[in-house]
């Protein structure tokens, strides 16, 4: 896969989450998934650094599936860069966690995360609801224009 | 002298000074008396020589004589005066002796008045001392709760942060086991014979249990935690929200509701929507086995304070486990036969006792049972009281 045709940046430290997501979207938008197990390599990926220095702007990713607890640089903290950098702040952003504390949805939204879902424990639940997020974003929404991202 | 009436201290100096003179003028009069006397003696004596020139002189005798009457009639007159400047001296003397029992009278007053101002002194630095202890003692006291509210907002903190995990991490692998189950289920099915299907199935039924168990202890905590919202809110108003809210579990079944007038109430209307929801729906589940359900709510009198109670005439339990019946987890039914996590009932007396109120049941094996509940405080609450089966009178 090319990084510049990336449709969904699954941000997510767990394997077996990492697994179940992307069966959930199987045979709907796989392909064009990449995942970032840590906070550090999604903000790399995302800013086009370090090992992403080759990737440019002006091919973001249309999604960003982002779990909150992530070793290195937390979910907050990569929400926090994205929305602050003008080349990164119209990409969708939604947070996909096992935590629905009151605290983690404030501070979230605070920082301008686009939508907020709590993965449900049962697994029919949780692929309907990856299914239903990955068709509206890429599907039903109407993207931001290229020119957003090349202020 | 005319007695004077009680005059201040000051004045007596002035007094004793002035029946000084009036002494001194008395001694004077006797003084002027005793030279009067020997005038008289001197006349007297002139009288006699008078006398004896008599013969020569009888008309100027009778003069003589008319003098020596008017001088004894002066010497009459000079005794009265002496004797009014006498009673004068005795009056003043009178008073003087007044006056000075009167300064007596006042000098024990004062010596009274001194003592009991030194024993107020001693008592007030009693006090002071005793004052500077007490202070002591507070700051002591309060250097103890300081260090105490800091262990307590660790442990909070600490709870906050286990609550977190448990929220978190916790439901990361359930939600595993039961995706990857439900997958093998999807992909391998056909290669399992139904036995297998069957263990697959209790093992998702666990884990939905078990994802229903985490969020209710995390409810719970997020309860003991929660600021109260409060507001005037009528518990009627409540029920019926809760009674819609329930429409689906009541499906098919017979049950006949007798809500009466409840109170309004200062409260979270939140937590207290909550409060019905549990008991409401415990009264529709545990009357699940009778034909003809009948659950009431209603208002009573418990010692002078509103109670709230939730009756249904289903299965009921013993009084014996009554104790349990708020623990965390602690179930008196068995899981096949009703099921639960044994959460709802703690939440419930959570959030009553963070009104103030407290929750107590009343039950009878296969009869039925009766949850009351109180909301605020109020002492004049026994420790342990039988469940009121009618109205009490007024405290």
């Amino acid at each position: 896969m090319r990084q510049d045709e990336v449709e969904i940046l699954l941000v997510e430290d767990d394997p077996a989450d990492v697994e179940l997501t992307l069966h959930a979207l199987r045979n709907n938008l796989r392909n064009q998934i990449y995942v970032a197990r840590d906070g550090e390599e999604a903000l790399d990926f995302l800013l086009c650094r370090g090992p992403y220095s080759s990737r440019s702007f002006d091919h973001p990713p249309r999604l960003i599936l982002l779990d909150l607890k992530l070793p290195k640089v937390d979910g907050l903290e990569v929400l926090r860069e994205i929305k602050k950098d003008a080349r990164t702040r119209a990409i969708p952003v939604v947070v996909l966690t096992s935590s629905k504390e009151e605290k983690d949805l404030v501070n979230s939204y605070r920082l301008g995360t686009n939508s907020y879902i709590q993965k449900p424990v049962d697994f029919d639940q949780f692929r309907e609801t990856v299914k239903q997020v990955g068709l509206y974003w890429l599907l039903v929404n109407e993207p931001p224009p290229k020119a957003l991202f090349t202020p | 002298m005319p007695a004077t009436a009680p005059a201040p201290r000051e004045s007596l100096e002035q007094r004793l000074r002035a029946l000084e003179e009036t002494q001194r003028a008395t001694l004077n009069i006797l003084e002027d008396f005793d030279s009067e006397k020997a005038r008289l003696e001197e006349t007297h004596r002139a009288a006699l020589n008078v006398l004896a020139d008599f013969d020569e002189q009888s008309a100027r005798q009778v003069v003589t004589q008319r003098a020596t009457l008017n001088i004894l009639e002066d010497f009459d007159s000079e005794k009265a005066r002496l004797e009014a400047a006498q009673q004068a001296a005795l009056n003043i003397l009178e008073d003087f002796e007044a006056e000075k029992a009167k300064v007596a009278a006042t000098n024990v007053e004062l010596s009274e008045e001194v003592a009991e101002r030194k024993r107020t002194e001693q008592a007030l630095a009693r006090h002071t001392k005793e004052l500077a202890r007490s202070n002591a003692e507070l700051e002591q006291a309060n250097q103890t709760l300081r260090q105490r509210t800091s262990e307590l907002q660790a442990v909070n903190a600490e709870l906050e942060t286990f609550t977190y995990s448990v929220s978190h991490d916790l439901r990361a692998p359930l939600r595993h086991v039961d995706g990857f189950s439900r997958i093998l289920v999807e992909e391998w099915g056909g290669q399992l014979d139904p036995a297998a299907h069957q263990y697959l199935q209790r093992i998702r039924a666990a884990i939905r249990q078990m994802a229903v168990m985490v969020d209710e202890l995390l409810h719970l905590a997020r309860v003991g935690r929660q600021e109260l919202r409060q507001q005037v809110t009528g518990l009627n108003s409540l029920v019926e929200e809760v009674l819609r809210d329930l429409k689906p579990e009541m499906e098919g079944r017979q049950i006949e509701w007798r809500i009466g007038s409840l109170p309004f109430v200062d409260c979270d209307p939140g937590l207290m929507k909550q409060v019905f929801a549990n008991l409401l729906s415990n009264a529709v589940k545990y009357t699940r086995p009778r034909p003809a359900a009948l659950i009431e709510v209603d208002a009573i009198n418990h010692n002078g304070q509103p109670a709230v109670f939730v009756r249904d005439n289903g299965v009921g339990f013993s009084m014996k486990y009554a104790d349990k019946l708020f623990g965390v987890f602690q179930r008196l039914h068995r899981a096949e036969d009703f099921e639960g996590t044994g959460v709802g009932l703690a939440t419930v007396q959570r959030i009553l006792q963070k009104h103030g109120g407290r929750i107590w049941a009343d039950a009878e094996l296969d009869k039925g049972a009766t949850f009351y509940f109180t909301l605020g405080t109020s002492e004049s609450i026994p420790a342990e009281e039988p469940a009121p089966e009618s109205v009490r009178g007024e405290p």
